[in-house]
């Protein structure tokens, strides 16, 4: 046990620290949800396609570019890029079912990677810096010692974290394309016969995917202080994680479910003190193992029937 | 009979490999009612999902002249046809009122969807007290209701029913037919519907074709249909 267990700014920045961490989870497992909802496929290539999407903006950043002009332009390109991959690469594997599907994503996790160690090479880069994230760029709540602080960034991720759920559920639930892309994921057959076209819903939902893996991982490197190839690899895994905790089809649940895995790896390492922080990996695969012995759903996620 | 407004010939359809239609002719005319009947697997269903190019289709399919054969899906329902699946097909997780907005997926007039939304709360009102509540949550008959109803919303020239009696008590299934009755009267919103309920489908329609193993084998007026021999003992079974 940790000997700071009764002190509350010990536990305090402990529950801001899991929640901001949570937060990148959640926009990951996010961006995994919206592409499952709809077309019942999980992209590996989700983290590679942010790292690259983080890349974009600082690229753009070294031409002079305002750091939030920078995400925005990122943004759209990435939700092109997603919508691209559904249409070119997805759709046409699809009807020879899910292992080409599969394998795929998987090669366009190699290709991306490779892809970006050959234009920006393997050697960090200094990350994109959309919010302050100088030593004395935070809020001093309890003085200490130990203090307890709450950093811009952390401010800033768990901010973008709730705009972004206010504005997917705005999109999803009071548009006319929320309507069409819930339609397609409630039931793909009756909303072709309602005339909805259901592969553009199926590139809406990559899109987005695409462009919130990309915020993602520029907060990502935030974070981290640097932007490297393989920065998502890691992310990409928590985000799986927190989107089985939520369930795979749930968008409440994936913000749920990351910001739930966040105070997880937070919590038990921080209290239990023989827990190296390192073995954040296994807490995490130790999570999953449990919502797939005890809740196959997820937390929120529908039971699946299978129809024959 | 009047003007043909949807007409099929030398339809066959196959399932990858499996031919399920051979060579299918059938005429659906302007506000007219058609049955279609047969028995399970005869291919009652598939001549409906071929008309919306659900499935792979050689033959002619005409609407109001217009060649739907090879067209997306998509493209035919634009052109005037509202399908209710067999089973419902209502999306289970979007409430009544969110199902119907689906039906009008097509449509632009917003103010007229608003109105068209309240009148089908005026001819089923059971689906305007829930209008709120998941569709999944319903009833087997509320959701046969609500899957009429969205198909409706699309302002359809022809409806297509599959098994709109499937799972329902014969109350139901009367009330059903009736309301259905009223919609093609008053909306004169032509109608082919594929139906195990011979008898009772046959007292609604104006004409009937029965179908075996993928062959049309009879067709004529209701009536005729009705007092056909082979028919009455395979389908009415008296």
């Amino acid at each position: 046990m940790s000997p700071n267990i009764d002190n509350p700014a010990f536990l305090l920045q402990l529950l801001v620290g899991g929640l901001t961490n949570g937060a990148l989870y959640a926009l990951v497992a996010l961006a995994v949800v919206l592409v499952y909802k709809t077309t019942s496929h999980i992209n590996l290539a989700q983290g590679e396609m942010a790292t690259l999407g983080a890349f974009v903006v600082f690229a753009l950043t070294q031409q002079g570019v305002q750091v939030w002009i920078a995400i925005a332009i990122a943004l759209v390109v990435s939700f092109v890029f997603g919508a691209g991959v559904e249409r070119g690469l997805i759709r046409p594997l699809e009807k020879r079912g899910i292992f080409p599907v599969v394998l795929a994503t998987l090669a366009l996790f190699l290709i991306i990677n490779a892809v970006i160690a050959i234009i920006w090479g393997t050697q960090p880069v200094p990350a994109p810096e959309p919010f302050p994230r100088e030593i004395e760029d935070k809020i001093d709540v309890l003085v200490g010692p130990p203090p307890f602080f709450i950093t811009y960034v952390a401010l800033g991720i768990l901010a973008v974290l709730v705009l972004l759920l206010v504005g997917l559920w705005l999109l999803l639930e009071k548009t006319k394309l929320g309507l069409g892309y819930r339609a397609v994921a409630a039931n793909r057959e009756a909303a072709e016969v309602m005339g909805i076209p259901v592969g553009r819903m199926f590139m809406f939902g990559w899109g987005i995917a695409g462009a919130l893996g990309t915020l993602a991982a520029a907060l990502v490197a935030e974070t981290a202080g640097t932007l490297d190839f393989n920065s998502m690899a890691s992310i990409l895994i928590f985000g799986l994680a927190a989107a089985t905790l939520g369930g795979f089809d749930s968008v409440p649940g994936a913000a749920v479910g990351g910001l739930a895995l966040g105070l997880i790896m937070a919590f038990v390492p921080g209290l239990f003190t023989f827990i190296e922080g390192d073995l954040s990996l296994v807490i995490a695969l130790i999570v999953v193992l449990v919502v797939l012995l005890v809740r196959p759903q997820g937390l929120f996620g529908t039971k699946t029937l299978e129809r024959v | 009979m009047a003007e043909p407004l949807l007409e099929l010939s030398g339809v066959h359809a196959a399932y990858g490999d499996a031919e399920v239609l051979r060579g299918i002719d059938l005429v659906v005319g302007e506000g007219e009612v058609v049955v279609l009947l047969g028995a399970n697997g005869a291919g009652k269903t598939t001549t409906l999902r071929s008309i919306c190019g659900m499935v792979g289709t050689r033959g002619s399919i005409r609407l109001g002249g217009t060649e739907l054969v090879g067209r997306p899906t998509e493209w035919i329902i634009r052109r005037g046809i509202a399908h209710v699946p067999q089973g419902r097909g209502v999306f289970g997780v979007l409430n009544v009122e969110e199902n119907l907005r689906v039906g009008a997926w097509g449509r632009k007039d917003t103010k007229a969807i608003e109105a068209d939304i309240e009148r089908w709360y005026g001819v089923f009102p059971r689906l305007g007290e829930r209008r709120g509540q998941l569709a999944g949550g319903m009833s087997g008959g509320e959701q046969q209701m609500l899957a009429i109803a969205r198909g409706l919303m699309a302002r359809p020239k022809l409806l297509l029913l599959d098994e709109p009696s499937l799972g329902l008590a014969q109350i139901i299934t009367r009330g059903l037919f009736a309301q259905l009755e009223d919609i093609n009267r008053e909306e004169s919103v032509s109608m082919l519907i594929v139906e195990q309920n011979a008898e009772l489908a046959l007292s609604f329609a104006s004409r009937g074709y029965v179908i075996e193993s993928g062959s049309i084998v009879l067709s004529g007026t209701a009536d005729e249909v009705r007092g056909n021999d082979e028919m009455r003992r395979a389908y009415l079974g008296y």
